[in-house]
Protein backbone atom coordinates (compact mmCIF):
# COMPACT_ATOMS: atom_id res chain seq x y z
CA UNK A 1 0.00 0.00 0.00
CA UNK A 2 1.59 3.40 -1.16
CA UNK A 3 0.45 6.58 0.43
CA UNK A 4 -2.12 7.69 -2.08
CA UNK A 5 -3.36 4.49 -1.70
CA UNK A 6 -3.39 4.79 1.81
CA UNK A 7 -5.09 8.21 1.41
CA UNK A 8 -8.13 6.78 -0.44
CA UNK A 9 -8.51 4.22 1.68
CA UNK A 10 -8.38 6.38 4.88
CA UNK A 11 -11.14 9.30 2.91
CA UNK A 12 -14.19 6.76 4.52
CA UNK A 13 -12.06 6.87 7.61
CA UNK A 14 -14.46 8.51 10.43
CA UNK A 15 -12.22 8.89 13.75
CA UNK A 16 -14.18 7.70 16.78
CA UNK A 17 -15.99 5.09 15.02
CA UNK A 18 -15.91 1.70 14.37
CA UNK A 19 -14.70 2.12 11.06
CA UNK A 20 -10.48 1.47 12.46
CA UNK A 21 -12.01 -2.26 12.52
CA UNK A 22 -11.74 -2.17 8.61
CA UNK A 23 -8.64 -4.56 8.32
CA UNK A 24 -8.18 -1.93 4.97
CA UNK A 25 -8.36 1.49 6.75
CA UNK A 26 -6.59 -0.20 9.88
CA UNK A 27 -3.92 -0.94 7.78
CA UNK A 28 -4.25 2.64 6.41
CA UNK A 29 -4.00 3.89 9.61
CA UNK A 30 -1.02 1.85 10.38
CA UNK A 31 1.03 2.86 7.33
CA UNK A 32 0.10 6.63 8.43
CA UNK A 33 1.91 6.11 11.80
CA UNK A 34 4.78 5.62 9.77
CA UNK A 35 5.11 8.18 7.69
CA UNK A 36 5.35 12.02 8.94
CA UNK A 37 3.55 13.33 5.46
CA UNK A 38 0.20 10.92 5.75
CA UNK A 39 0.34 11.62 9.64
CA UNK A 40 -0.13 15.84 8.85
CA UNK A 41 -2.78 14.75 6.09
CA UNK A 42 -4.34 12.42 7.81
CA UNK A 43 -4.62 15.13 10.76
CA UNK A 44 -6.22 17.39 8.80
CA UNK A 45 -8.98 14.85 6.63
CA UNK A 46 -9.86 14.08 10.33
CA UNK A 47 -10.51 17.56 11.52
CA UNK A 48 -12.44 17.70 8.00
CA UNK A 49 -14.42 15.04 8.83
CA UNK A 50 -15.68 16.45 12.39
CA UNK A 51 -16.09 19.74 10.49
CA UNK A 52 -18.32 18.12 7.85
CA UNK A 53 -19.81 15.52 10.66
CA UNK A 54 -20.74 18.70 13.14
CA UNK A 55 -22.13 20.64 9.95
CA UNK A 56 -24.76 18.06 8.67
CA UNK A 57 -25.80 17.43 12.57
CA UNK A 58 -26.67 20.76 12.98
CA UNK A 59 -29.85 20.49 10.93
CA UNK A 60 -32.00 21.29 13.43
CA UNK A 61 -35.30 19.56 13.67
CA UNK A 62 -38.48 21.56 13.18
CA UNK A 63 -39.83 22.12 16.80
CA UNK A 64 -43.17 20.27 17.43
CA UNK A 65 -42.33 17.38 14.76
CA UNK A 66 -42.32 14.60 17.35
CA UNK A 67 -45.48 16.01 18.81
CA UNK A 68 -46.77 16.14 15.26
CA UNK A 69 -45.82 12.53 14.03
CA UNK A 70 -47.32 11.48 17.50
CA UNK A 71 -50.36 12.84 17.00
CA UNK A 72 -51.48 12.45 13.62
CA UNK A 73 -50.62 8.75 14.20
CA UNK A 74 -53.13 8.86 17.35
CA UNK A 75 -55.33 10.58 15.24
CA UNK A 76 -54.70 7.81 12.07
CA UNK A 77 -55.45 5.30 14.09
CA UNK A 78 -58.80 6.37 15.94
CA UNK A 79 -60.25 6.65 11.60
CA UNK A 80 -58.55 3.24 11.53
CA UNK A 81 -60.44 1.88 14.62
CA UNK A 82 -63.88 3.81 13.71
CA UNK A 83 -63.57 2.92 10.60
CA UNK A 84 -62.71 -0.76 10.99
CA UNK A 85 -66.23 -0.60 13.40
CA UNK A 86 -68.12 0.94 11.06
CA UNK A 87 -66.75 -2.06 8.55
CA UNK A 88 -67.48 -4.56 11.19
CA UNK A 89 -71.05 -3.09 11.83
CA UNK A 90 -72.13 -2.79 8.56
CA UNK A 91 -70.57 -6.52 7.62
CA UNK A 92 -72.60 -7.44 10.92
CA UNK A 93 -75.91 -5.92 9.09
CA UNK A 94 -75.39 -7.54 5.91
CA UNK A 95 -75.02 -11.11 7.93
CA UNK A 96 -77.76 -10.64 9.47
CA UNK A 97 -80.14 -9.48 6.43
CA UNK A 98 -78.69 -12.16 4.95
CA UNK A 99 -79.51 -14.55 7.55
CA UNK A 100 -83.08 -13.44 7.80
CA UNK A 101 -83.56 -13.54 4.16
CA UNK A 102 -82.21 -17.06 3.44
CA UNK A 103 -82.98 -18.88 7.27
CA UNK A 104 -86.16 -19.77 5.95
CA UNK A 105 -84.10 -21.46 2.13
CA UNK A 106 -82.05 -23.25 4.87
CA UNK A 107 -83.95 -24.26 7.51
CA UNK A 108 -87.53 -24.74 6.29
CA UNK A 109 -89.76 -24.20 9.26
CA UNK A 110 -87.52 -27.82 10.42
CA UNK A 111 -88.99 -27.34 13.87
CA UNK A 112 -92.67 -27.15 12.36
CA UNK A 113 -92.52 -29.25 9.71
CA UNK A 114 -93.83 -32.15 11.05
CA UNK A 115 -96.45 -30.96 12.80
CA UNK A 116 -99.82 -32.97 12.85
CA UNK A 117 -101.40 -29.87 11.01
CA UNK A 118 -99.35 -29.17 8.18
CA UNK A 119 -99.56 -33.21 8.13
CA UNK A 120 -103.19 -33.37 7.40
CA UNK A 121 -102.94 -30.27 5.20
CA UNK A 122 -100.68 -32.12 2.88
CA UNK A 123 -102.27 -35.27 3.21
CA UNK A 124 -105.56 -33.43 1.49
CA UNK A 125 -103.76 -31.96 -0.47
CA UNK A 126 -102.55 -35.36 -2.39
CA UNK A 127 -106.35 -36.46 -2.10
CA UNK A 128 -107.30 -33.08 -3.76
CA UNK A 129 -104.50 -32.55 -5.89
CA UNK A 130 -103.82 -35.81 -7.82
CA UNK A 131 -102.51 -39.23 -6.99
CA UNK A 132 -101.80 -42.05 -8.91
CA UNK A 133 -103.17 -45.18 -6.83
CA UNK A 134 -100.43 -47.66 -6.73
CA UNK A 135 -102.87 -50.49 -6.73
CA UNK A 136 -106.08 -50.41 -8.09
CA UNK A 137 -108.64 -53.24 -6.72
CA UNK A 138 -112.05 -53.97 -4.75
CA UNK A 139 -110.11 -56.08 -2.62
CA UNK A 140 -109.19 -54.88 1.03
CA UNK A 141 -106.91 -57.86 1.36
CA UNK A 142 -105.08 -57.45 -1.74
CA UNK A 143 -105.19 -53.61 -0.27
CA UNK A 144 -103.57 -54.58 2.91
CA UNK A 145 -101.30 -57.22 1.16
CA UNK A 146 -99.63 -54.18 -1.16
CA UNK A 147 -99.12 -52.03 1.68
CA UNK A 148 -97.66 -55.08 3.93
CA UNK A 149 -95.37 -55.72 1.17
CA UNK A 150 -94.20 -52.21 0.87
CA UNK A 151 -93.45 -51.69 4.77
CA UNK A 152 -96.13 -49.21 4.81
CA UNK A 153 -98.72 -49.39 7.90
CA UNK A 154 -101.14 -52.34 6.92
CA UNK A 155 -101.84 -53.30 10.18
CA UNK A 156 -104.36 -50.59 10.60
CA UNK A 157 -108.03 -51.22 12.33
CA UNK A 158 -111.22 -49.61 9.86
CA UNK A 159 -114.32 -48.47 11.65
CA UNK A 160 -116.91 -50.91 11.18
CA UNK A 161 -118.67 -48.67 8.53
CA UNK A 162 -115.73 -47.85 7.04
CA UNK A 163 -115.43 -52.21 6.31
CA UNK A 164 -118.32 -51.72 4.51
CA UNK A 165 -117.67 -49.03 2.35
CA UNK A 166 -116.16 -49.74 -1.37
CA UNK A 167 -112.38 -49.84 -1.66
CA UNK A 168 -110.86 -48.50 -5.24
CA UNK A 169 -107.14 -49.25 -3.93
CA UNK A 170 -104.32 -47.47 -2.47
CA UNK A 171 -100.81 -45.26 -2.93
CA UNK A 172 -98.28 -45.22 -0.42
CA UNK A 173 -97.59 -41.40 0.35
CA UNK A 174 -94.18 -40.16 2.71
CA UNK A 175 -94.25 -37.93 5.20
CA UNK A 176 -90.74 -37.03 6.92
CA UNK A 177 -88.98 -40.20 6.00
CA UNK A 178 -92.07 -42.17 7.06
CA UNK A 179 -94.63 -44.14 4.53
CA UNK A 180 -98.19 -42.99 4.87
CA UNK A 181 -100.83 -45.39 3.57
CA UNK A 182 -103.42 -44.27 1.53
CA UNK A 183 -106.92 -46.24 0.97
CA UNK A 184 -109.49 -44.99 -1.11
CA UNK A 185 -113.00 -45.84 -1.17
CA UNK A 186 -116.16 -44.78 -3.04
CA UNK A 187 -119.05 -44.08 -1.01
CA UNK A 188 -121.55 -44.59 -4.07
CA UNK A 189 -122.06 -41.34 -4.97
CA UNK A 190 -122.24 -39.78 -8.34
CA UNK A 191 -118.55 -38.58 -9.23
CA UNK A 192 -117.14 -36.52 -12.38
CA UNK A 193 -115.58 -38.12 -14.58
CA UNK A 194 -112.47 -39.80 -14.27
CA UNK A 195 -112.32 -39.65 -10.16
CA UNK A 196 -112.98 -43.54 -8.67
CA UNK A 197 -113.04 -42.45 -5.23
CA UNK A 198 -114.43 -39.92 -3.12
CA UNK A 199 -113.35 -41.66 0.75
CA UNK A 200 -109.70 -41.21 1.52
CA UNK A 201 -107.72 -42.48 4.86
CA UNK A 202 -104.49 -41.73 5.77
CA UNK A 203 -102.67 -44.41 8.23
CA UNK A 204 -99.19 -43.35 9.37
CA UNK A 205 -97.36 -44.32 12.48
CA UNK A 206 -98.25 -42.15 15.49
CA UNK A 207 -94.58 -41.49 16.47
CA UNK A 208 -94.20 -39.57 13.48
CA UNK A 209 -96.36 -36.78 13.89
CA UNK A 210 -96.04 -34.09 16.45
CA UNK A 211 -98.98 -32.74 18.55
CA UNK A 212 -101.72 -35.69 16.93
CA UNK A 213 -104.70 -35.67 18.80
CA UNK A 214 -105.30 -37.64 21.98
CA UNK A 215 -106.41 -41.44 22.24
CA UNK A 216 -110.09 -41.66 22.29
CA UNK A 217 -110.70 -38.37 21.00
CA UNK A 218 -112.33 -37.51 17.22
CA UNK A 219 -111.11 -34.16 15.90
CA UNK A 220 -112.97 -33.04 12.90
CA UNK A 221 -111.71 -29.63 10.98
CA UNK A 222 -112.63 -28.44 7.26
CA UNK A 223 -108.97 -28.41 5.48
CA UNK A 224 -109.73 -26.69 2.09
CA UNK A 225 -112.44 -29.17 0.22
CA UNK A 226 -112.33 -31.91 2.54
CA UNK A 227 -113.81 -32.56 5.99
CA UNK A 228 -111.46 -34.62 7.70
CA UNK A 229 -111.46 -36.36 10.80
CA UNK A 230 -108.48 -37.53 13.02
CA UNK A 231 -108.23 -39.99 15.44
CA UNK A 232 -105.68 -42.38 17.17
CA UNK A 233 -105.91 -45.54 17.46
CA UNK A 234 -103.03 -47.93 18.65
CA UNK A 235 -99.12 -46.66 17.59
CA UNK A 236 -101.21 -45.41 14.27
CA UNK A 237 -102.92 -42.21 13.19
CA UNK A 238 -105.48 -42.24 11.04
CA UNK A 239 -106.91 -39.15 8.97
CA UNK A 240 -110.06 -39.69 6.87
CA UNK A 241 -111.39 -36.83 4.53
CA UNK A 242 -114.32 -36.46 2.09
CA UNK A 243 -116.01 -33.53 0.98
CA UNK A 244 -119.22 -33.10 2.80
CA UNK A 245 -120.12 -32.45 6.24
CA UNK A 246 -119.18 -33.23 9.45
CA UNK A 247 -122.44 -35.41 9.61
CA UNK A 248 -121.63 -37.05 6.80
CA UNK A 249 -118.21 -38.32 7.48
CA UNK A 250 -119.47 -39.57 10.65
CA UNK A 251 -121.45 -42.27 9.22
CA UNK A 252 -118.04 -44.01 8.40
CA UNK A 253 -117.24 -43.68 11.64
CA UNK B 1 -40.48 -9.00 17.95
CA UNK B 2 -40.41 -5.58 16.33
CA UNK B 3 -43.86 -4.82 17.14
CA UNK B 4 -43.31 -4.83 20.83
CA UNK B 5 -41.42 -1.83 20.42
CA UNK B 6 -43.56 1.05 21.49
CA UNK B 7 -44.42 3.64 18.67
CA UNK B 8 -43.69 6.82 20.95
CA UNK B 9 -40.37 5.26 22.14
CA UNK B 10 -39.40 4.79 18.74
CA UNK B 11 -40.39 7.97 17.69
CA UNK B 12 -38.27 10.07 20.53
CA UNK B 13 -35.32 7.82 19.26
CA UNK B 14 -35.51 8.03 15.55
CA UNK B 15 -37.48 11.60 14.80
CA UNK B 16 -34.42 13.65 14.93
CA UNK B 17 -31.94 11.42 12.87
CA UNK B 18 -34.47 10.38 9.90
CA UNK B 19 -35.63 14.21 9.63
CA UNK B 20 -32.37 15.35 9.22
CA UNK B 21 -30.97 12.56 6.75
CA UNK B 22 -34.42 13.66 5.07
CA UNK B 23 -33.72 16.96 4.84
CA UNK B 24 -30.36 16.32 3.24
CA UNK B 25 -32.10 14.37 0.81
CA UNK B 26 -34.95 16.84 0.09
CA UNK B 27 -33.35 20.01 1.17
CA UNK B 28 -36.76 21.32 1.99
CA UNK B 29 -37.94 21.63 5.78
CA UNK B 30 -41.72 20.51 4.53
CA UNK B 31 -40.85 17.88 2.18
CA UNK B 32 -38.08 16.52 5.66
CA UNK B 33 -41.23 16.64 7.54
CA UNK B 34 -43.40 15.01 5.54
CA UNK B 35 -40.42 12.25 4.44
CA UNK B 36 -40.43 11.42 8.12
CA UNK B 37 -43.75 11.51 9.14
CA UNK B 38 -44.68 9.42 6.11
CA UNK B 39 -41.47 6.57 7.21
CA UNK B 40 -43.51 6.27 10.94
CA UNK B 41 -46.83 5.83 9.35
CA UNK B 42 -45.53 3.08 7.29
CA UNK B 43 -43.87 1.61 10.32
CA UNK B 44 -47.58 2.12 12.40
CA UNK B 45 -49.01 -0.24 9.23
CA UNK B 46 -46.05 -2.53 8.42
CA UNK B 47 -43.57 -2.71 10.99
CA UNK B 48 -45.29 -5.83 12.85
CA UNK B 49 -43.97 -7.27 9.75
CA UNK B 50 -40.14 -6.78 10.99
CA UNK B 51 -39.23 -9.95 12.74
CA UNK B 52 -35.65 -8.88 13.96
CA UNK B 53 -35.75 -5.57 16.33
CA UNK B 54 -32.30 -4.74 16.02
CA UNK B 55 -33.25 -4.18 12.28
CA UNK B 56 -35.21 -1.36 12.87
CA UNK B 57 -33.17 1.75 12.56
CA UNK B 58 -32.01 0.12 8.90
CA UNK B 59 -35.62 -0.20 8.18
CA UNK B 60 -36.59 3.09 8.98
CA UNK B 61 -33.83 4.79 7.12
CA UNK B 62 -34.27 2.43 4.06
CA UNK B 63 -38.11 3.07 4.29
CA UNK B 64 -37.76 6.90 3.89
CA UNK B 65 -35.16 6.60 1.43
CA UNK B 66 -37.31 4.45 -0.67
CA UNK B 67 -39.76 7.49 0.04
CA UNK B 68 -37.75 9.75 -1.07
CA UNK B 69 -37.09 8.59 -4.70
CA UNK B 70 -40.34 7.36 -5.00
CA UNK B 71 -41.70 11.03 -4.04
CA UNK B 72 -38.53 12.43 -6.79
CA UNK B 73 -40.26 9.93 -9.32
CA UNK B 74 -43.39 11.41 -8.97
CA UNK B 75 -41.93 14.67 -9.31
CA UNK B 76 -39.95 16.24 -11.86
CA UNK B 77 -38.35 19.35 -9.72
CA UNK B 78 -35.11 18.21 -8.70
CA UNK B 79 -33.04 18.62 -12.15
CA UNK B 80 -29.77 16.94 -12.53
CA UNK B 81 -26.88 18.58 -12.72
CA UNK B 82 -23.86 16.98 -13.30
CA UNK B 83 -20.58 18.43 -10.79
CA UNK B 84 -18.58 19.26 -13.04
CA UNK B 85 -20.89 21.64 -14.69
CA UNK B 86 -21.83 23.15 -11.61
CA UNK B 87 -18.07 23.13 -9.43
CA UNK B 88 -16.85 26.25 -11.26
CA UNK B 89 -20.27 28.10 -9.52
CA UNK B 90 -19.04 26.88 -6.33
CA UNK B 91 -17.28 29.03 -3.73
CA UNK B 92 -14.31 27.61 -2.81
CA UNK B 93 -13.85 27.31 1.08
CA UNK B 94 -10.48 27.61 2.14
CA UNK B 95 -9.10 24.88 4.77
CA UNK B 96 -9.30 26.90 7.76
CA UNK B 97 -12.68 27.86 6.69
CA UNK B 98 -13.70 24.25 6.14
CA UNK B 99 -13.01 23.12 9.75
CA UNK B 100 -15.67 25.68 10.68
CA UNK B 101 -18.80 24.38 8.58
CA UNK B 102 -22.41 25.44 9.37
CA UNK B 103 -25.00 22.57 8.19
CA UNK B 104 -25.91 24.84 5.41
CA UNK B 105 -22.62 24.85 3.68
CA UNK B 106 -22.42 21.12 4.13
CA UNK B 107 -25.67 20.85 2.53
CA UNK B 108 -25.01 22.96 -0.42
CA UNK B 109 -22.14 21.10 -0.96
CA UNK B 110 -23.63 17.64 -0.61
CA UNK B 111 -26.66 19.15 -2.95
CA UNK B 112 -23.81 19.93 -6.04
CA UNK B 113 -22.76 15.83 -5.63
CA UNK B 114 -24.00 13.54 -8.05
CA UNK B 115 -27.18 12.27 -7.12
CA UNK B 116 -26.37 8.44 -6.36
CA UNK B 117 -23.68 9.92 -3.59
CA UNK B 118 -25.79 12.26 -1.80
CA UNK B 119 -27.79 9.51 0.46
CA UNK B 120 -24.78 7.85 1.26
CA UNK B 121 -22.23 10.64 2.05
CA UNK B 122 -25.65 11.91 4.08
CA UNK B 123 -25.71 8.38 5.88
CA UNK B 124 -21.77 8.34 6.37
CA UNK B 125 -21.85 12.01 8.36
CA UNK B 126 -25.30 11.77 9.74
CA UNK B 127 -25.96 9.01 11.19
CA UNK B 128 -22.58 7.13 11.66
CA UNK B 129 -23.43 4.22 10.09
CA UNK B 130 -21.53 1.37 8.89
CA UNK B 131 -20.71 0.57 5.67
CA UNK B 132 -22.63 -2.44 5.87
CA UNK B 133 -25.72 -0.50 7.54
CA UNK B 134 -25.66 1.90 4.55
CA UNK B 135 -25.28 -0.63 1.86
CA UNK B 136 -28.78 -2.15 3.23
CA UNK B 137 -30.41 0.69 3.76
CA UNK B 138 -29.24 1.84 0.23
CA UNK B 139 -29.85 -1.99 -1.03
CA UNK B 140 -26.71 -1.70 -3.30
CA UNK B 141 -23.53 -4.12 -2.72
CA UNK B 142 -21.06 -3.21 0.28
CA UNK B 143 -18.54 -2.64 -2.87
CA UNK B 144 -20.51 -0.47 -4.50
CA UNK B 145 -21.30 2.15 -1.41
CA UNK B 146 -17.44 2.06 -0.54
CA UNK B 147 -17.22 2.98 -4.29
CA UNK B 148 -19.48 5.67 -4.06
CA UNK B 149 -18.42 6.87 -0.97
CA UNK B 150 -14.97 7.30 -1.60
CA UNK B 151 -15.89 9.08 -5.05
CA UNK B 152 -18.73 11.66 -2.95
CA UNK B 153 -16.06 12.63 -0.36
CA UNK B 154 -13.40 13.45 -2.62
CA UNK B 155 -15.76 15.29 -4.43
CA UNK B 156 -17.33 16.98 -1.56
CA UNK B 157 -13.78 17.35 -0.32
CA UNK B 158 -12.95 18.77 -3.39
CA UNK B 159 -15.78 21.19 -3.68
CA UNK B 160 -14.95 23.00 -0.13
CA UNK B 161 -11.11 23.18 -0.59
CA UNK B 162 -10.64 23.63 -4.30
CA UNK B 163 -8.20 20.71 -4.00
CA UNK B 164 -8.17 17.07 -5.38
CA UNK B 165 -8.20 15.12 -2.24
CA UNK B 166 -7.68 12.01 -3.68
CA UNK B 167 -7.66 9.95 -7.02
CA UNK B 168 -11.56 8.71 -8.19
CA UNK B 169 -11.78 4.87 -8.25
CA UNK B 170 -13.96 3.58 -10.56
CA UNK B 171 -17.72 3.20 -9.28
CA UNK B 172 -18.71 -0.18 -8.90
Amino acid sequence: MNRDEAKTILLLYRPGTADADDPQIAGALALAKQDPDLTRWLAEHCARQEALRAGFRQITVPAGLKEQIISEQAAQEKVIFWRQRAVLAAAAVVAALTLVVLAPLWFPHRGNEDTFAIYRSRMVRVALQGYSMDLATNNPAQVRAYLAQNHAPADYVLPAPLKKTAVTGCAIEGWQGAKVSMICFRTGKPLPPGQQSDLWLFVIDRSTVKNAPPTGSLQFVQVNKLMTVTWTQGDKLYVLGMEGDEQTLRQYL
Amino acid sequence: MAEGLDFERLVACYYEPLYQFAFSLARDESDACDLTQQTFCIWAAKGHQLRDASKVKTWLFTTLHREFLGARRRQTRFPHIELEFAAAELPVVSPPTVNRLDAGQALEALARLDEIYQAPVALFYLQDCSYNEIAEILDVPLGTVKSRLTRGLGRLHQLLTGTTTQPQPPDL
